[in-house]
């Protein structure tokens, strides 16, 4: 700083001061102009599905039908695996696949989220956290496709999914994986791109992570003194909040304590680091 | 009020996936480009813009010359503000608009036309108010006509290139960058790209283009910076800059 303070004086012409913006301010201003530039991830957002299907017939309607075959065919099987009653199990099962869709599929894309929008990095200036949000955006658009699964489930297992007042609590739950999805996936997707084993780490560690959640099986099922293995599990209380309001019911108050702090947890980790190497992103892509 | 003002500004960068010892050694003998060294970690690191200060204003339509590694592209993405200078302090007043890459940004070859301008036109900020304004004269100056309807895949490099120019030229910005954008296009095309570059170049308060067209640098410039190696060897009136340029050769 002192060569720019001497040259300062030496060069006449410079009469506007100079503002240092910190990195605070930075990283913090990137966050705010990502959530006002909505109109351009949700374009990329939208843009992204259409690509994906856009000479096929039915179109996006193919994340449906594929989401479909999945879980229906998975919830007759796994539910005389499990010995379970049909009537509880299928929906559980159901649901539970659409909350570990959007959640899975949200993080895997997500280390590769600033690699693969290195184009538009090195020509245009914009908030890095605007790639962040067009990744979560199209999860969340491919979710509302998926969602027309659980319609048939709700016709036919009325007496355990039920849509009553606490349907309504998906929008919180969602609200809230999307918060979570921008902080870590900030993270993620910078991690991503400076150490390029990570996408296959979290690849292996999601497909574990799906095993060991309560996604095909029910906590309940567990004996009580080890129920600890479900409930100390932060995704069991992020399928949660998408799970049990599909099946008519709340989140325990367990799973919005265990929700709020890896929140807090994602916005204070993420924030701290994204401040320190923002400007260094461009070059690890 | 357009101003750009640069003080002591240092643009490195590391570079990661270089590893062996000696590929760097081979690196470090290289004459072109910025100076290299190592980094504490002991990355390679890029000096690409070494303490530079200078200070643009209205008026100014600066050439950037230099050889290939001078550090003119990285210029121009650190007044686009994509690279942000690792030491120094960068000021700009006035909207910018960066004419970088015009094929790769943005383009999207499964899309139409159309789809395409639409993309685009909101990747660099206007709305859809503003693009179906300005609609008819992308159109035109694109002279696709029906094509614009289909694919971009099914376009020739030359169309997509008409498509891509059209496009970025569309918005009036206070600081205009370009790099490197004519030497592309039939006949009939450069010429109405030069029209609307003129136009575009009249309209804008500061005009930074690279480019190795001494020819254009003098028809359009009225200042002409020489870099080498990341640091500015000369600023002021073209015929001097380009003069140096041409001894150094």
């Amino acid at each position: 700083m002192e060569s720019a303070a001497d040259h300062l004086k030496a060069d006449t012409l410079v009469k506007i001061p100079l503002q240092r913006k910190s990195q605070t301010l930075l990283a913090l201003a990137d966050l705010i102009e990502g959530f006002k530039r909505w109109p351009v991830w949700f374009l990329l957002a939208c843009q992204d599905i259409k690509l994906r299907y856009r000479r096929s017939v039915l179109g996006p309607f193919w994340i449906t039908i594929s989401m479909a075959i999945t879980v229906y065919t998975m919830g007759f099987l796994y539910g005389h695996l499990f010995r379970s009653e049909l009537q509880t199990y299928y929906p559980f099962l159901v649901s539970g696949m659409l909350a570990w869709a959007v959640i899975s599929s949200m993080v895997l894309e997500l280390t590769e989220g600033f690699i693969l929008s290195e184009t538009l990095m090195k020509q245009i200036k914009l908030p890095h956290s605007l790639y962040v949000h067009r990744i979560i955006a199209r999860n969340i658009i491919i979710f509302f496709h998926n969602l027309l699964v659980m319609i048939p489930v709700v016709i036919i297992f009325h007496q355990t999914a039920k849509i009553n007042f606490y349907t309504l609590m998906l929008i919180p739950g969602l609200a809230i994986i999307y918060i979570n999805a921008l902080f870590y996936g900030i993270l993620i997707s910078m991690v991503g791109a400076r150490f390029r084993d990570v996408a296959q780490i979290i690849r292996s560690l999601i497909q574990v992570t799906f095993f060991i959640t309560p996604i095909m099986w029910n906590p309940a099922i567990l004996p009580p003194q080890k129920r600890y293995l479900a409930e100390l599990n932060p995704f069991y209380s992020f399928v949660e909040l998408i799970r049990a309001p599909l099946l008519g019911h709340s989140p325990t108050w367990g799973n919005w304590i265990m929700v709020t702090f890896i929140t807090a947890v994602g916005v204070v980790l993420s924030f701290s680091i994204f401040k320190k190497y923002r400007a260094r992103i461009v070059y690890w892509v | 009020m357009a101003k750009i003002n640069l003080q002591s500004v240092s643009v490195e960068y590391p570079i990661y996936n270089m590893s062996t010892r000696s590929f760097k050694k081979h690196f470090l003998r290289v004459a072109t480009g910025g100076t290299v060294t190592e980094d504490a970690n002991q990355h390679i690191v890029v000096k690409a813009l070494n303490n530079i200060s200078l200070t643009l204003e209205d008026g100014d339509r600066v050439g950037l010359i230099g050889h290939n590694g001078s550090g003119k592209s990285t210029m121009l993405r650190l007044l686009a503000g994509v690279y942000e200078p690792s030491q120094g302090d960068i000021q700009i007043n006035g909207s910018i608009s960066a004419i970088l890459d015009l094929v790769s940004s943005g383009t999207e070859l499964e899309f139409t036309g159309y789809e395409n301008i639409i993309l685009r036109g909101t990747l660099m900020g206007l709305t859809k108010k503003q693009i179906k304004q300005r609609l008819d004269d992308i159109i035109t100056l694109t002279g696709l006509g029906d094509y614009l309807a289909m694919p971009v895949r099914t376009y020739s490099s030359g169309m997509v290139l008409r498509l891509a120019f059209a496009i970025s030229t569309s918005i009036q910005p206070d600081i205009l960058l370009i790099d490197e954008i004519f030497n592309a296009g039939d006949a009939d095309f450069t010429q109405k790209a030069r029209e609307k570059m003129i136009s575009l170049l009249n309209q804008s308060n500061i005009v930074v283009m690279a480019t190795h067209s001494n020819e254009l640098i003098e028809e359009f410039c009225n200042k002409a910076i020489l870099l080498e190696q990341g640091k500015v060897k000369f600023f002021g009136s073209v015929n001097n800059a380009l003069e140096l340029y041409r001894t150094k050769e």
